[in-house]
Parts: structure tokens; C-alpha cells; sequence
């Protein structure tokens, strides 16, 4: 494949004596949507949060189109091109859903407090172009009818939803999906998979997490597979799919091979 | 129980434009007329035994609302909990008292000063603060408004214990004369700061500014995640609620003529936090109900002397408990709109 917009070398997190991460090496090339799996407590949320600047690297590199993401603060980010969702829900509760998605995508606005206070010109034209762009990201999403409804009180599925649109929102070229099919039902399950292809196709790049194989095999075009913090496997969903490593990693060895 | 709140947003919204326009001006004209209600039979009530009801309305009503308001940028707006509001009141007072006596500007020139200062010690205050959250926050911001004070009660230029004597009052404007019994006309100018703070929170809380601030309260770790430049808002909140604060310091100053240390204690802002509190953390309504309540209520009730403080307790005690949110509630108001059946 073709361009690599995000490539992680020798990625390495310690926490105090714990190594979440050990010389993860992996890419993510545009126009592709990669799944990060592996068993429980594998790293691959710590991925997500080395990449987006929650947690700074112990040690490796991490290039965002070329460009070094270490030490960039969180927001900054952000206004890379990097966008995510979360393993658990964090909407802005006491926020409309349309308010939740604008808050995302004033990371690109350039009128600031002095435009807002005196309704610059600028300042209007941005705002109502990003109210126009945040709906047409509720209604991409399916959620349109809540758009002045508040995020903690939209069901459960919505709330995903929503999630992905606030993350839309930022207008980012990689989109970074943690477990979005997480409690979803096997029909809302292969809704979310068109609805990620459908971003794909837009021109997004995604990485996403996720424990629902057959969605993965289902979507991913390339899948990295992490085991207590090493990368055991990088290759199509099917070679995965017979790797003996992987299998090993999820079923455990059998008796009379150890 | 019926809900004002609500029904009052709906009736709002259902104005046009000029409507909503007359319905605050006459809103501002009723307040404006404030200082002589004491003077009609049917309003007054509000007249205060002991006290002059017009020397009430500037301090503490006016004052408390006013920097209600500017607390509540902090506080409300931004979910970051200042205790030591009062500092930057008292640097406005101080401006206005160093700049008045040893210079000859008066007050409306030293005004934009006394903002500047006290906007410039909100970033002095929040740059070192910007890390901490809640509790770790409170207890910085606490002794940043004590350092202030000690500051004041130390200096010459302060005047130490004593003070600074001697403060003008601010020359007429087009007639209307500050003279030290003209409360009413003082009311007007603390009316007009009040609503120029509504219109500066307003504005700025239905565009980007509010929304980040609005983050940041709910969620600070996915607003930075999701854009929000937590270093800028936070900073801008802190000089927001410092300016409001310093404007309100230097009308005080030149009102009362006389300033000391013991004026800017602990206890001024802890009461200005009752009040945005009490009225209605977050908005602008509550907090003004709040203020002019809290406010108004130990005046009034002068009469039983010390009793009065625990008549004061109670009330906070009870309204709280009974409306924990506040009287007036931040708006939590939705509307659910129909799903579209379609194919």
C-alpha cells in the first residue's frame, strides 16, 4: 500500500515496572482500515493514548505523515488530523448532540473569543457553516432526530453514534475507533460495519479496536494483532485468522505442546 | 410542579425579534427604577429599617451581582472553583485608590486600568493553576486571595492596616452627579456594568468560547482530546471573571472613598460563591436572583440584630437543601423531535 499516515516505531510505554508496550512497530496507510486486536490488557487502548498525547511514549517514535507526534499536547493533536472515540462513552453529557459535534470541529476555527463577543463576520460565517456540516454528520450517522436532545440522555446505541460524529466533527484524516461495536446487537453490528466502510470511503483512514472477530474479518483490510504489548502479528485478515501465534495468544497453548 | 424555567424559554421563543428587544427594555427600565421603589406605597416594602433601602441596592445587591456574575464565568461557566474571587476585586479597588490619590485621573480613566490590572492578575493566578483540578484548585485560588490581602495589609503604597483615605468620586457625566449620597445614580452605573457582563456571557456562551468552556466543566480529559486548548479557555476565564471583578472593585473604591485590608477577607468571597450557588451555578438569571436575595436579606431583616446571621444561615441552609441546583437551575432543557419514518 501506498502512503503511511501513521507509523509507529519501537513504540515503548512503561507504567512504573509494568510494560504495556515493547518495540511496537506498525503502520497505518491511507485510505485503509486497520484493526488493532489482541486479549484483554494487550495495549492496544495505550496505543490509542500514546498516539493521541494522553500518556508520553518511554520510548520510540510516532509519525503523523511524517511529522512527530511525541510530546504534542493533546489538543494539538487533535488539530493534526487525529480524531477518537472511547472504550466507554465520555459524550459531553450536559451538551446537545449538535453541541457535542460543534465542540469537535471548532478545533479548525479561527475566530476566537474576541470574534464570538462581537459577532465578527468571520465568526458568524464559521459558526452557521459548522452547524450546517455538524447535522450533516448527525444525519450521516443516523441520529439527526436528536440533535437537540442531550448526550446522556440518548440510548446507548446513539451515544456511539454520537461518538463517531463528534469525532467526524474535528475533520481528521485518521479516525480512531476504540471498541465501537461494543454492546451492540448483531443487526446494529453490521450496520456500524457499513457505516465504517462508508467513512473509509469518504477518504478517512481508520484504526480501529474491536473484539467482534467477524465484524474485523468483516471490514479490516489489514490486521495488527498485540499480545501483553508485543506485536505478534501484522498481515491480512485471513493469514491472521490461521496464525498460530494469534491463536495461541487467545486460546493458550496446547497441553502437550509446553 | 410547574417549571418556570422551562415555560418562560418557551414563551421567549416563541418572539420575534422586536418583541423580545421591548420585553428587555422594559426589564431594564423597571430595574433602573429600582432606587425609588422604596418611594411608592405599593412597593414600599423593600424600604429596610435602620438602613437606607438606596444605599443597599449599590453594595451590596449591585456589587454581589455583579461579581456573581463574574464569578460565575469561573465557577459556573468553566467548573473551575476560585475561593478567592475577592482579590481581584481588591485590585481593582486598589487601582483605583493608588491611581486616584496620586495621580489626577479619575475614575472612569482609571477604570480600563483597574480591568487591565485585575485581568492581568487572572493570568498571574492562572497560569501557575492551570494543572490543578477541584479540590487542589480551590485551596490555590484560596490563597492567592489571602496572599492579596496580606499584600494590601503590608505595603506603604496600600496604606498597610489603615488604608488608602481620600478617594474621589467619580466626576458627572452629562449632569448626573456621584456625590457619596447619590446611590441611585451609583445603582445606574453598577446597572450598566451588570448588563454589559449579561451581554459579554451571552455572547460568548453560545458560540466556540462557551461550548469549550462547557467541556472543560464536564469533561476535561475529552475536551483536550476532542480540540478544546485547555491552557487558552482556562486562562480566559480566569481574566474574564478578574475583569468583571476589577470594574466592580474601582466603582466600589470611588463610592466608598475609603478602603482598608479587612474589606477583602476570605468571607467576601465565600459569600459571592453562596450567591452564584444559591441563585443557580452556571446561570446568569439564578445567579442574579441569587445575589439580590442573599444580598438583600440581611439588610432587611436588620432589625433582629445578630440574630440576623442565623436567620441568614438557615436560609442557605434550607433553600439548598430543598434546591440543590439552585433556585434557578443551569439549563437543561432539550427538545425531542420526531423521528423521521421514512422507507
Amino acid at each position: 500500500m501506498s502512503e503511511k499516515v501513521l507509523e509507529l516505531k519501537n513504540l515503548t510505554m512503561k507504567f512504573g515496572g509494568v510494560i504495556a508496550l515493547s518495540n511496537v512497530d506498525f503502520h497505518v496507510s491511507k485510505g485503509e482500515i486497520c484493526a488493532l486486536i489482541g486479549p484483554n490488557g494487550a495495549g492496544k487502548t495505550t496505543v490509542f493514548n500514546v498516539v493521541t498525547g494522553v500518556y508520553a511514549a518511554t520510548g520510540g517514535e510516532i509519525l503523523f505523515n511524517g511529522t512527530s507526534l511525541l510530546g504534542k499536547k493533546r489538543h494539538h493533536v487533535t488539530k493534526m488530523g487525529i480524531a477518537r472515540t472511547f472504550q466507554n462513552v465520555r459524550l459531553f453529557g450536559e451538551m446537545t448532540a449538535l453541541e457535542n459535534v460543534l465542540t469537535a470541529s471548532d478545533v479548525h476555527k479561527k475566530s476566537g473569543l474576541v470574534g464570538a463577543l462581537f459577532g465578527s463576520p468571520r465568526a458568524r460565517h464559521e459558526e452557521s457553516e459548522s452547524r450546517n456540516r455538524a447535522l450533516e454528520l448527525l444525519e450521516f450517522m443516523g441520529i439527526e432526530h436528536c440533535s437537540d436532545r442531550l448526550g446522556k440522555n440518548l440510548p446507548y446505541g446513539d451515544q456511539r453514534r454520537l461518538e463517531i460524529a463528534r469525532a467526524l466533527g474535528a475533520e481528521p484524516q485518521l479516525l480512531l475507533l476504540d471498541e465501537p461495536a461494543a454492546g451492540f446487537n448483531p443487526a446494529e453490528k453490521v450496520a456500524l460495519a457499513e457505516t465504517i466502510r462508508q467513512i473509509r470511503d469518504k477518504g478517512y483512514t481508520i484504526l480501529l479496536i474491536e473484539h467482534d472477530m467477524s465484524l474485523i474479518m468483516d471490514i479490516s483490510d489489514r490486521v495488527v494483532v498485540l499480545d501483553f504489548g508485543i506485536k505478534i502479528a501484522d498481515d491480512l485478515p485471513k493469514n491472521v485468522q490461521k496464525d498460530s501465534r494469534v491463536i495461541e495468544a487467545y486460546l493458550g497453548v496446547p497441553a502437550d505442546a509446553s | 410542579m410547574i417549571n418556570i424555567r422551562d415555560k418562560g424559554a418557551q414563551i421567549w421563543e416563541g418572539w420575534n425579534r422586536t418583541t423580545r428587544s421591548t420585553f428587555a427594555l422594559i426589564v431594564i427600565g423597571i430595574a433602573a427604577l429600582l432606587p425609588f421603589a422604596a418611594g411608592f406605597p405599593l412597593t414600599s416594602f423593600v424600604n429596610t429599617p435602620i438602613t437606607s433601602y438606596q444605599s443597599i441596592l449599590v453594595y451590596p445587591v449591585g456589587m454581589f451581582i455583579l461579581m456573581g456574575l463574574g464569578l460565575n464565568m469561573i465557577v459556573g461557566k468553566s467548573g473551575l472553583l476560585d475561593l478567592g474571587y475577592v482579590a481581584f476585586f481588591a485590585i481593582g479597588a486598589y487601582t483605583m485608590a493608588i491611581l486616584s490619590t496620586t495621580t489626577g485621573l479619575n475614575t472612569w480613566e482609571i477604570m480600563p486600568i483597574g480591568i487591565l490590572c485585575a485581568m492581568f492578575s487572572g493570568v498571574l493566578l492562572g497560569l501557575p493553576v492551570l494543572r490543578l483540578r477541584g479540590d487542589y484548585l480551590a485551596i490555590v485560588t484560596l490563597g492567592f486571595g489571602e496572599i492579596v490581602r496580606i499584600i494590601a495589609l503590608n505595603l506603604n503604597i496600600t496604606g498597610g492596616p489603615n488604608g488608602i483615605t481620600g478617594i474621589p468620586n467619580p466626576p458627572p457625566i452629562a449632569g448626573i452627579t456621584f456625590g457619596i449620597a447619590d446611590h441611585a445614580h451609583f445603582f445606574w452605573i453598577v446597572l450598566v456594568l451588570v448588563l454589559l457582563t449579561i451581554w459579554m456571557v451571552r455572547r460568548l456562551t453560545v458560540r466556540r468560547p462557551g461550548r469549550a468552556w462547557e467541556a472543560i466543566r464536564q469533561d476535561e480529559d475529552v475536551a483536550a482530546l476532542m480540540g478544546v486548548n485547555l491552557i487558552v479557555y482556562k486562562l480566559w476565564a480566569f481574566t474574564i471573571g478578574a475583569a468583571v471583578a476589577g470594574a466592580a472593585g474601582v466603582i466600589f473604591a470611588s463610592k466608598i472613598m475609603v478602603i482598608a485590608p479587612d474589606m477583602f477577607t476570605f468571607n467576601v468571597s465565600v459569600l459571592i460563591l453562596a450567591c452564584v450557588v444559591f441563585g443557580g451555578l452556571g446561570n446568569i438569571w439564578g445567579v442574579i436572583l441569587g445575589g439580590a436575595i442573599l444580598a438583600y436579606l440581611p439588610e432587611r431583616i436588620r432589625f433582629i440584630s445578630d440574630a440576623r446571621h442565623l436567620m441568614f444561615g438557615l436560609t442557605l441552609v434550607v433553600i439548598i437543601n430543598l434546591r440543590p441546583d439552585g433556585i434557578l437551575p443551569r439549563k437543561k432543557r432539550e427538545k425531542i423531535l420526531e423521528k423521521k419514518v421514512d422507507a
